[in-house]
């Protein structure tokens, strides 16, 4: 039977993983940044709050601060992270962005199983501080967090719509779609997409990592591997790359389908199958989704289509350069039009 | 010396396995993610059937399913969503890791897997101590890739490869069967990647989290070695092997990944073509 309980938890998961997928989106689906490395801002974020909050006299001792100053903290560190990644990584385009960001978030993944005096190795941290934990009773307190993350996730949302209708998101989304023109306006594009990726790192700290940590109670190193970023992406994709509700609604329904599953009683012998379907479930969605609608439930179109009609065709130019641009993302849909 | 034997060993899994992902990368234009996840599944079939039907049937069956998979996967779930686009390919690749991922767990546990096949009694030679099972899987990497690059320099099959390779259009054009090439490169790369996992899994362990970190590997290898240029892409691939085991004298061993990641990106800033590509690789700098 669905208790309420388990309902709050898988919301709040959910909200966690909308969380980063709008993210992922701002650098990925507008800004034509393809990062796999999104993983390890997130790790970076999640240890640099715990260690930053919890008690100096803990097993692994931090600087005991208070939550709000852990999370500014948090955001700056996996901000300057994102700074010393991006600025070799921005170098590079397409396939190879992907690979050295993929690469830096094994990097991060690994430096943080070494330094076990800081980060207590694979064995991780526990202990983490949540804020008004003690205000609240055992069974009170995942309503709270609960609150906290929608809040979170509701500023993202904020600062991702504002983003969309500025003219800041219309540069970046032109020059993903026809670098060159963008350049030949005026544009820097260098600029441009450094700070983008900047602020999905600082955001990365200031709210996805915090609120993880505060979900799972304690981290590991292997949290933050190649999994979580495929998970994030496969979210982002099935809701619809470069829309701006599509994110929320794909790390929803995935998250909903693939934990609803767990209610299901398994004997102990078939525990296996339970955690085979996760990825499994994750894995047809992805390739169903784009096989029968590659541009995700809800379309980038459509996003801009309503945005347009809105404010009265100020950001028709960025859109029909991109309905020209015979670059990868815009041609691919094209050609899925077409057939 | 040690380290450079190790280093070898490591290189030659990694190159088998590398070459099998250049060689889908260049003839269907995307980076297949579950590459990784095929080697992992040849190792853990071969592990399991090894012990009921001898060591060598194992292995070949192994080889073969996974072959078979690669062919069925490339016709069902790649070629209808082919015409979208480089990107949408990547996904569906990422989507069947999940799908394979899950599969492995279903099937075979979580347990860590060691291979019952032994090495032999290692023997000194000189400055380093080799296990005869060790030389043969030298020998088997030397096999395959004289192989690989007689099937591609010397068959009617392997000119028609090169030629999709370098321009499918113009190929198609020509009268290349381009069915018949694409699936030939789906089940030689699946092999080769089941190739590749099998002899990681004689030589270390597997496990079905193997897959996720063998992919990493196997891009940075192709990526060092520039994609386009199979030798180059083997080149690369004993040369992170070798730089990862001989690292370990210098620091310690744990930073093994480090240095090979830090090596990729070092090459991709400095070489943005590759390590052994001759031509500028245009589509890579910004």
């Amino acid at each position: 039977m669905i208790s309420l309980d388990f309902l709050v938890t898988v919301a709040t998961l959910a909200l966690i993983y909308a969380m980063a997928a709008q993210l992922l989106n701002l650098e990925a689906g507008w800004g034509g940044m393809w990062d796999l490395g999104i993983a390890g801002l997130i790790g970076v974020g999640a240890y640099s709050y715990v260690l930053l909050t919890s008690p100096t006299d803990a097993f692994v001792p931090g600087l005991g601060l208070a939550f709000p100053l852990g999370m500014i903290g948090a955001g700056l560190i996996t901000a300057t992270v994102a700074v010393v990644i991006g600025w070799p990584a921005l170098r590079l385009r397409g396939e190879y962005f992907l690979i050295t960001t993929f690469a830096f978030a094994e990097i991060l993944r690994q430096l943080i199983v070494i330094n076990k005096d800081l980060t207590g190795g694979t064995f991780g941290l526990t202990g983490i501080a949540r804020p008004w934990e003690l205000q609240f009773t055992f069974e009170g307190y995942p309503y709270v967090r609960l609150g906290l993350t929608a809040l979170l996730t509701l500023a993202i949302w904020l600062v991702c719509s504002r983003f969309a209708s500025s003219a800041y998101g219309a540069s970046l989304r032109a020059a993903r779609d026809n670098e060159p023109l963008a350049m030949a306006m005026g544009k820097s594009i260098k600029t441009l997409r450094m700070s983008t990726y900047a602020t999905v790192g600082l955001l990365c700290g200031l709210a996805v990592g915090p609120a993880y940590s505060w979900f799972l109670g304690a981290i590991v190193p292997s949290v933050f591997s190649a999994n979580l970023t495929f998970t994030i992406w496969a979210g982002l994709v099935i809701g619809g790359l470069g829309s701006k509700l599509g994110p929320i609604l794909g790390a929803a329904l995935l998250t909903a389908v693939s934990e609803l599953v767990r209610l299901v009683e398994v004997a102990p012998e078939h525990a296996n199958l339970v955690s085979a379907i996760h990825p499994l479930l994750v894995g047809v969605l992805l390739i169903a989704v784009l096989r029968w609608r590659p541009d995700g439930l809800l379309s980038e179109r459509g996003t801009f289509t309503r945005l347009r009609g809105r404010q009265g065709g100020r950001h028709a130019a960025p859109v029909a350069q991109a309905s020209t641009a015979g670059t990868s993302a815009t041609a691919a849909r094209l050609e899925g039009e077409r057939a | 010396m040690q380290n450079l034997l190790f280093g070898l060993l490591t290189g030659s899994v990694l190159a088998v396995a590398a070459s099998g992902f250049a060689l889908l990368r260049n003839t269907e234009r995307f980076l297949h993610i579950a590459h990784g996840q095929f080697m992992a599944l040849g190792a853990l079939l071969a592990l399991v059937l090894s012990p009921e039907i001898g060591a060598v049937a194992g292995i070949a069956v192994a080889v073969v399913a996974t072959a078979a998979l690669g062919v069925v996967c490339g016709k069902v779930l790649f070629d209808p969503v082919k015409h979208r686009g480089g990107n949408v390919l990547l996904f569906t690749s990422v989507g069947l890791a999940f799908v394979t991922y899950g599969a492995m767990i279903a099937i075979f546990g979580t347990t860590l897997r060691v291979s019952e096949i032994e090495l032999g009694r290692a023997r000194d030679v000189g400055p380093v101590s080799v296990a005869p099972g060790e030389v043969v899987i030298l020998a088997i990497t030397v096999v395959v890739v004289a192989g690989l690059w007689l099937f591609l320099g010397r068959t009617a099959m392997g000119r028609d490869i090169r030629a999709v390779a370098s321009n499918r259009e113009l190929a198609h054009v020509r009268g290349v069967a381009i069915n018949r090439v694409s699936t030939t490169v789906w089940a030689v790369s699946s092999g080769l990647a089941a190739v590749g996992g099998i002899m990681s899994g004689v030589v270390g362990s597997v496990t079905t989290e193997s897959g996720w970190g063998y992919i990493l590997l196997v891009l940075a290898a192709a990526v060092l070695g520039g994609i386009g240029n199979i030798l180059g892409v083997i080149g690369a691939a004993l040369l992170l092997g070798v730089v990862m085991d001989m690292s370990a004298l210098v620091i310690d061993t744990s930073y093994r990944p480090v240095v090979a990641f830090a090596l990729l990106i070092a090459v991709l800033l400095v070489r943005p073509q590759g390590l052994f590509s001759f031509h500028a690789r245009k589509e890579v700098a910004a």
